[in-house]
């Protein structure tokens, strides 16, 4: 392995990690703290008929406990407002908060959610997705019209967003086209499964509360606190403490609201700490379930004349921040390939399971799967090699996509010839139970606005004080390069303030990979403004031109005459005396790119991708036909993500993206009673990958210039490297048994029936 | 509920803590909220993630699933324990060095089944490492710069043994 060969990066969070020393809001303690544990609903969907909590509160040692009663009567999400803090009138999922507890003990808390009785009416369960899309389906919500919508997000019966795209003319193409195949593939929901089990702690003084907990987005969390509660933004302090991965699972509010009202409730501070079963149970992050039925038309030569699609997916009983994702899986299946005639419908339907919600490329590793392996019947179709057939049909440097957005410089066919060749494609001579699968994906980058402020002190060091958000990417270290670069001072100089909602300006987040993309340009302006003041200061002092001054290696020097130079720090000391060294910045809007001859119903800002990210894979993979166990033996990522700032974060983060790739392609399936309950809640029967499991994985970037790009030309990557895994390893387990394996996870078991089906046939 | 207290000793990191604690208390839930060290971390209270990983008399155990009793007159060994000083240990410098670190939530159970596996074999193959470490989940890394860290590490403390 390369690492020795890659630039220093230096984690200021490091030593706290390794030496233990770091806290994660679980460790923190409160003095007068009390245990916080829900009641859930236990079921899938009810009328509640009773909730009594006398008996609850009763016991001694509990402090308070709240239901829908004690706080205001809000409803609240992202596109429909259908839900509420705690359950109200029906239970629609059985992970959905009923009521919280505040007591002296975990145990005592526990004994007082036993005894909370509650009764219900049973209503019609829903989980279904094709039975749930029906006329006389029951519903999930009786009237959606009822909630405040926004958006565009055309609704109806439990169809909660229908989105399409359509461009050209889809029937007519397919009609005259040469070959016709149609797929269907069936995904399973999934989990973002932080190792971290969530955790929030509320302290009040007086009006205001401050509240630590394990969010990617603590300006969010901020403002659903204010939301659900009536309070101003002023009144709420976020605080995040190291965060123990998120992948997703983290983003948006999720029970700083509850844990507030409780210790408000309760006039102590209130402690909450998920355990492993809630964490897969309650929250409403799940990876959405999802049925693609897909129809490619092809002209004689091979190339891609229609495709339609027909989506469904399961967004589970309540609106998280979902609304976007029916729009986000129609561009998954369309995929990046030229196709001038495209029509794809989706629809993100209502059902009585967990709430789904961002997880690390929401809608992207199983809208990629389908229809990557569809490609490859494609290719099988016509006889072609799947790397042949996907050069001739991939979007290049100026190509129009399915949506009719026209791209700039894009790299997508140098990933799929790199990738290629770093595998050894059509040249390694593989056993006979061994193949190569090959796939491509994408992925947008994010404008959202985002600020920071920087002060220099009289010894020359940098406090950035930024609202990114470290969940373990490395993202937010690499902001010290940013303004250490622009300073000309090293890295170490720099010292981050972050996670503080109250010290910091507002921005996205650890979420959408839009930490450097958003939050670098902030701290990129931010520290421009430090430096023209250190420029000024020192052009008055070397008697130069402060257009003439450079900042390097820790001194501000005149260009071409190195010899006239002054330390930055004696800058800072002049400064600390006279007019402070102050910065700030927000990052400037980007200019959303254009889409022609498309039209998109429930447009959720996903027609079109901005400084677009491009993703090849190929897998090698053994299998044994006689188990249908499939064991990934390399990966070969090739990935266009802009200039690549920070080496090891960058290589870390495609790393673990295919490993959770590999997991969702292999293990990783969330499976459900009949009832809607969730079986596998558990680790050793959800099962991620373990270091055993890991195969080697070389990567590369292409470093292009893209337009509309983040600082330096770097556009996102968190999320890409989740896209394209499986239906690399789908289309490596199709070549070694002639079809593919058409659910998600690609288990023993389906992927054993899968070749027994074909020996029956 | 439960009221059988014990007054009991835990050594940890060599320092001796005395605790009054009921019967069923796990280790892991001691360390963190009775002695105050808190590296130890809690991620499934079933010993399916690793991340509560520490040393009884340098025999990697799950603490969640262990009772803090039965650890009495016992060595316990945490992440806290590892460094000399303001000294890393070498597997704490080298997993941050590739690059093996980044949520850091099962670092430190990570660290510990390391330190268990080099102390029983000082030469371990990559497939040994693999094997030592297969008990501690990691959702972030992919595993590759951990495993570079560990076989890094037992290069190095060859190299200072044999010298």
């Amino acid at each position: 392995m390369a690492i020795t060969d890659l630039p220093t990066f230096v984690r200021a969070d490091g030593p706290d990690k390794v030496t233990g020393s770091g806290r994660y809001t679980a460790d923190m303690t409160l003095t007068g703290m009390l245990a916080a544990k829900f009641r859930y609903a236990g079921v899938s969907h009810a009328r509640i008929t009773k909730l009594d909590v006398s008996a609850a509160k009763a016991i001694p040692g509990v402090f308070a406990v709240i239901t829908a009663d004690d706080v205001p009567d809000v409803r609240y999400s992202y596109g429909i407002a259908d839900r509420t803090l705690f359950a109200k009138g029906v239970v629609r999922y059985d992970g959905e908060v009923l009521a919280a507890v505040a007591a002296i003990s975990p145990e005592v808390a526990q004994r007082a959610v036993d005894a909370i009785v509650v009764e219900y009416d049973e209503l019609p369960i829903v989980t279904d997705l094709e039975a749930a899309v029906a006329d006389d389906s029951p519903l999930v919500h009786d009237d959606l019209d009822g909630y405040a919508i926004t958006g565009d997000t055309p609704h109806h019966g439990n169809v909660g967003t229908h989105s399409s795209i359509e461009m050209g003319d889809p029937d007519a193409a397919m009609a005259a086209a040469h070959t016709v195949v149609s797929s269907r593939f069936v995904a399973d929901a999934s989990h973002a499964v932080p190792i971290e089990p969530r955790a929030v702690i509320a302290q009040w003084e007086g009006d205001k509360v401050t509240i630590w907990t394990s969010t990617q987005v603590p300006f969010d969390a901020r403002n659903g606190v204010c939301e659900t509660l009536e309070m101003p933004t002023t009144k709420v302090r976020v605080i995040v403490p190291h965060v123990g991965g998120g992948f997703g699972g983290k983003c948006g509010p999720h029970y700083e609201p509850h844990i507030a009202a409780l210790a408000r409730a309760a006039k102590r501070p209130c402690k909450l700490v998920f355990s492993r079963w809630e964490e897969f149970t309650a929250p409403d992050r799940r990876r959405e379930g999802m049925i693609v039925d897909v129809t490619t038309g092809l002209d004689a030569e091979g190339n891609i004349v229609a495709r339609t699609g027909e989506l469904l997916l399961d967004n589970g009983a309540y609106m998280a921040d979902s609304s976007f994702f029916a729009q986000a899986a129609a561009m998954h299946v369309a995929g990046p390939y030229t196709i001038p005639n495209v029509r794809i419908d989706a629809q993100l339907v209502y059902t009585n399971h967990q709430p789904s919600g961002s997880v690390r490329a929401p809608t992207a590793p199983q809208g990629c799967w389908a229809v990557e392996s569809h490609t490859d019947e494609l290719a099988a179709a016509i006889g072609m090699d799947p790397l042949d057939f996907r050069r001739r049909n991939i979007v290049r440097t100026g190509d129009v996509g399915p949506t009719g957005q026209t791209y700039e410089e894009i790299g997508l066919d140098r990933c799929l010839d790199m990738a290629a060749e770093s595998a050894g494609w059509g040249t390694t001579e593989l056993p006979d139970d061994e193949a190569f699968g090959i796939s491509i994906g994408w992925w947008p980058s994010f404008h959202m606005p985002a600020g920071a402020y920087m002060k220099m002190h009289a010894d020359g060091k940098v406090q950035v004080i930024t609202g990114a958000n470290e969940c373990g990417t490395g993202s937010v270290m690499t902001l010290r390069m940013l303004a250490a670069d622009e300073l000309g001072l090293d890295q170490t100089d720099v010292e981050l303030v972050y996670q503080d909602t109250a010290a910091a300006p507002d921005g996205p987040g650890a979420s959408g990979s839009m930490t450097l993309f958003n939050h670098g340009r902030a701290v990129e302006k931010a520290a421009k403004e430090i430096a023209g003041q250190l420029r000024e200061l020192a052009a008055t002092k070397l008697e130069a031109s402060a257009a003439d001054i450079v900042l390097a290696d820790g001194a501000a020097s005149v260009a071409g005459t190195p010899t006239k130079s002054v330390p930055i720090v004696e800058l800072a000391e002049a400064a600390a005396e006279g007019e402070l060294l102050l910065g700030s910045g927000s990052t400037d809007e980007l200019e959303w790119p254009e889409i022609k001859g498309s039209s998109c119903l429930g447009e959720q800002g996903f027609s079109s991708f901005m400084a677009p990210q491009f993703i090849c894979h190929v897998a090698r993979v053994r299998l044994d036909k006689d188990t249908g166990v499939a064991r990934v033996l390399e990966v070969h990522a090739v990935h266009d993500s802009g200039t690549i700032l920070n080496p090891v974060a960058a290589h870390g983060q495609v790393e673990g993206g295919i490993l959770m790739g590999i997991g969702q392609a292999l293990t990783e399936g969330t499976q459900y009673d009949e009832t809607g309950s969730q079986r596998n809640a558990a680790l050793l029967e959800y099962k991620l990958q373990t270091i055993a499991d890991a195969p080697e994985i070389h990567t590369q970037f292409v470093e292009i210039h893209t337009p509309n790009a983040g600082p330096k030309g770097a556009k996102g990557l968190a999320e890409a490297p989740n896209v394209p895994t499986a239906g690399a390893i789908s289309n490596a387990i199709a070549a070694l048994i002639g079809r593919p394996v058409r659910q998600l996870p690609m288990t023993a078991e389906r992927v054993w029936s899968t070749i027994a089906e074909e020996v029956t046939a | 509920m439960s009221t059988d207290i014990n007054a009991i000793e835990l050594t940890v990191n060599g320092v001796p803590y005395p605790v009054a604690i009921d019967t069923s208390r796990n280790l892991s839930g001691v360390l963190r909220n009775e002695i105050g060290l808190t590296g130890t971390k809690e991620g499934c209270d079933d010993c399916e993630c690793g991340a509560c990983m520490v040393l009884l008399d340098g025999q990697p155990i799950n603490s969640c699933s262990y009772l803090a009793v039965q650890a009495q007159g016992r060595e316990i060994t945490t992440v806290e324990g590892l460094a000399d000083g303001d000294e890393l240990h070498p597997l704490q410098r080298n997993i941050l060095a590739t690059g093996g670190v980044q949520c850091g939530f099962c670092t430190p159970g990570m660290l510990m089944s390391a330190q268990a596996l080099l102390d029983r074999n000082p030469d371990p193959s990559l497939e040994d490492i693999k094997i030592g470490l297969s008990g501690n989940l990691c959702r972030c890394t992919g595993y590759a710069r951990i495993l570079a860290a560990v076989d890094a590490t037992a290069v190095e403390l060859r190299g200072t043994s044999d010298s």
